[in-house]
């Protein structure tokens, strides 16, 4: 450490210890709630429904906002009873007008976002935001033949590529195999009718996985299903979004194509995909480390029996010496015996043990 | 010390300490939006107070501006550190997610470092509450308030060196930050560069708080300069002055009690609990008094749960004496001007030697006693052999 004077030595950390970032944002924030200086935040300017379950949210975002490509997702977070919470969702379609995003959120099982959105969120709220990633999107040059299969929600990147595809002129073919669980569950069902209506290069089929319908097909992807869809698969670039079963059938059936794909799972899900009580497997991000720890003691000292010592202090979860960032990961506390979500926040590793895989900021 | 709680068996204790953990639980579950509410509220008003304060001392010309102005920065000052910056950093608000209340963020408007005062305070004081040679809190080093620390002749000066702490509380505060992380360092790896480090986390930020108030704020206003200064000095003072008052009165009044660092073996966290009651008092008040003390006039709840939102100590407290009560453990709290008196009591009385300060006070713990016992039956028989002789 450079000493005395460290004004002169350090001036960032002296601008800094002036807050004047929290002070802009403070008054900006007085002013309107979605002003801010540092934070990427967005106005839900419009609501529709969907389904009994799902509906899509309009969104306009402030200045802070970096832009997003089709396909691609971002973190959302709401406030739930006084705590931030976040969830990624995808981009669901394209707007004209800059800054200005849509998702659509189906009610998921004990999903607290899923269900907050759907039911509490009304158009004016402020949502916070964070920066678009993921490579879930089209590539420069646009292949002749693309394949899509898309299961439940798995929908929402889907509609924004094909619009992509529409606002690209795409001289190809398309082909779309939507799965849903019945008639009345199909996600953003009059936007993709109208899109293969005015798209002769689209070629959309429905499927329901659960209730019977007449004008639509029943059953899970198969074999047949496929070779009589898209009798080219393995001409195609195939994009996969849905629920986990369905991209595991996919991807044995699919052996061989060109396969992007992206899986979405719910902290509940989680927790039933990963229960195994074997060891799990914590990167330890600062130190660029990744270890194996049992799960059965607290992350603390499971860490230290292996010879890595984090911060702590009173080792019983009042001091909070060794809270750390959670990156993605769920842990349970050993204390109030409830599961954590599987997003980003800070957890005290001294009460804290490991239910899955998990990144911390270590 | 006569100590005014029944003792306990052990399976009491236990049971003593699992209410506690029962109640920690359900008051836990009820943490939420109305938490929320509460801190962001606060935020606002300390804000508002500052800019304003700020502001008025920037154009102050006439001593009304300036007497405004002034207060109303000692009051954001005093929200800063108390019930924003002292909750936050025990990590009560981590769970919002939210980094203007996230104990590993936040830095406060004061000189000791945020992240020294966490050790010191958060862990060291907290874990090991009122236990003499642990808890440098005790004191701070330079304060005698129990027979446990050996008498020297410098003590008979303490009352004048408190009352100077008073008005410089947060220099003493954070000038202790750097030694208390030197001294918990195994004596192995105690080198003059370890406590070079140390204290020089300290000295950044003493520079940053002094560059802050003494000269970036004095010389925005121009020729008002000297009023600025003047106005932030008093600001810290009286806030110095307030911290102090509420502080002392959390551990140093004339009824908690000390503990020995034997006494830590073997220590359950329901003997843990029973030491967090004994160590600590309250003081009674209003609802602004609460937010103005950050909650420590509730300094038994905040012990027992230092990182529960420190507004809900309020729903605590009555069912904690509730359970007191019950066991017979005594519940010390008192108004405010009742319990600075006593710790003056006794700052007073621990100035001078144990054969003096016992005449004061009641002695503090048994074996002081039983020392001092063995002393006073030398001097029976001393005189009793002088008293033959003269005979
Ligand atoms: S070490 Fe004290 S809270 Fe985890």
């Amino acid at each position: 450490m450079k000493t005395f004077p460290f004004i002169y030595n350090q001036p960032k950390d002296f601008l800094n210890s002036l807050q004047w970032k929290d002070w802009a944002d403070f008054l900006l924030g007085e002013i309107n709630p979605l002003f801010s200086f540092t934070e990427t935040k967005a106005k839900v300017i419009d609501i529709r429904e969907e389904t009994a379950d799902s509906r899509t949210f309009v969104l306009r975002t402030n200045r802070n906002w970096k832009g997003i490509q089709a396909g691609q997702h971002f973190p959302v977070s709401v406030e739930i009873a006084g705590r931030k919470v976040t969830r990624f969702y995808s981009l669901s379609g394209l707007s004209k007008e800059k800054r200005t995003l849509q998702i659509t959120v189906k009610k998921q099982a004990g999903g607290l976002v899923s269900h907050y959105l759907n039911e509490r969120t009304q158009v004016g709220d402020i949502l916070g935001l964070g920066a678009a990633q993921g490579d879930f999107v089209l590539p420069k040059t646009l292949p002749n033949s693309i394949l899509f299969l898309a299961g439940g929600s798995g929908i929402t990147p889907v509609h924004s590529l094909l619009q992509d595809l529409k606002e690209r002129n795409f001289q190809g073919k398309a082909k779309l195999l939507y799965f849903s669980r019945h008639d009345k569950d199909i996600i953003l069902q009059d936007s993709l009718d109208l899109l293969e209506k005015e798209n002769s290069w689209l070629e959309i089929k429905h499927v329901l996985t659960d209730i019977k319908s007449e004008e639509y097909d029943f059953g899970f992807l198969s074999k047949k299903m496929l070779e009589d869809f898209a009798p080219n698969w393995k001409e195609s670039l195939v994009y996969l979004c849905g629920p986990a079963p369905l991209q595991n059938s996919a991807k044995q059936l699919l052996a061989g194509a060109e396969i992007k794909s992206e899986l979405f799972l719910l902290p509940n899900q989680r927790v039933s995909a990963f229960s195994s009580n074997g060891p799990k497997e914590v990167s330890l991000l600062l130190s660029h480390k990744t270890v194996q720890i049992k799960g059965e003691k607290s992350i603390l000292e499971e860490l230290e029996e292996i010879g890595i010592f984090a911060p702590s202090g009173c080792r019983m979860g009042i001091c909070h010496t060794c809270v750390c960032k959670k990156k993605s990961g769920a842990v349970s506390h050993m204390v109030k015996e409830e599961a954590s979500g599987e997003g980003e926040e800070n957890i005290q590793i001294c009460v804290s043990r490991a239910v899955e895989n998990l990144e911390l900021e270590l | 010390m006569k100590t005014l709680s029944r003792k306990l068996s052990s399976e009491e204790i236990q049971s003593f300490g699992n209410e506690l953990e029962e109640m920690r639980k359900e008051i836990l579950s009820k943490v939420g939006q109305e938490d929320a509410d509460h801190i962001k509220r606060v935020y606002k008003v300390y804000r508002y107070t500052e800019a304003l304060g700020r502001g008025l001392l920037h154009f102050s010309f006439d001593p009304i501006t300036f007497v405004l102005g002034t207060s109303l920065l000692t009051i954001s000052k005093i929200l800063n550190n108390m019930e924003i910056g002292h909750n936050v950093m025990h990590g009560q608000y981590d769970w919002m997610n939210d980094k203007r209340f996230n104990s590993r963020t936040f830095e406060w408007d004061i000189v000791s470092d945020s992240s020294q005062w966490k050790f010191y305070h958060n862990y060291m004081h907290h874990t090991y509450t009122n236990v003499i040679g642990k808890d440098h809190d005790y004191g701070y080093n330079f304060t005698r308030l129990t027979e446990e620390q050996k008498w020297k002749p410098t003590y008979l000066g303490q009352v004048f060196a408190n009352m100077f702490l008073a008005f410089n509380f947060q220099w003493g505060v954070g000038a202790h930050g750097p030694r208390v992380e030197y001294m918990e360092k195994p004596k192995k790896q105690r080198t003059k560069r370890t406590y070079k480090e140390y204290r020089d986390v300290f000295f950044k930020k003493i520079e940053l708080q002094l560059v802050k108030d003494y000269i970036f704020f004095p010389a925005l206003a121009g020729l008002n300069f000297p009023k600025v200064f003047l106005g932030n000095l008093l600001a810290n003072m009286f806030r110095n002055l307030w911290t102090y008052s509420v502080i002392f009165c959390g551990h140093f009044t004339e009824n908690t009690e000390t503990f020995s660092t034997e006494e830590l073996k073997n220590e359950t966290k329901a003997d843990w609990y029973l030491r967090q009651l004994k160590g600590s008092s309250n003081l009674k008040g209003g609802k602004l008094f609460y937010v103005m003390t950050g909650h420590l006039s509730h300094q038994i709840e905040h012990h027992m749960f230092p990182d529960i939102p420190a507004k809900r100590y309020q729903e605590i407290a009555p069912r904690l004496q509730e359970i007191c009560k019950r066991y017979g453990q005594h519940y010390n709290s008192a108004g405010f001007i009742k319990q600075f008196a006593s710790v003056w009591k006794r700052i007073f009385a621990y100035s001078f030697p144990d054969k003096i300060a016992t005449k004061i006070m009641e002695p503090r713990n048994a074996k002081a006693r039983k020392r001092l016992d063995a002393l006073s039956v030398q001097t029976i028989t001393i005189e009793d052999k002088e008293l033959t002789a003269v005979s």
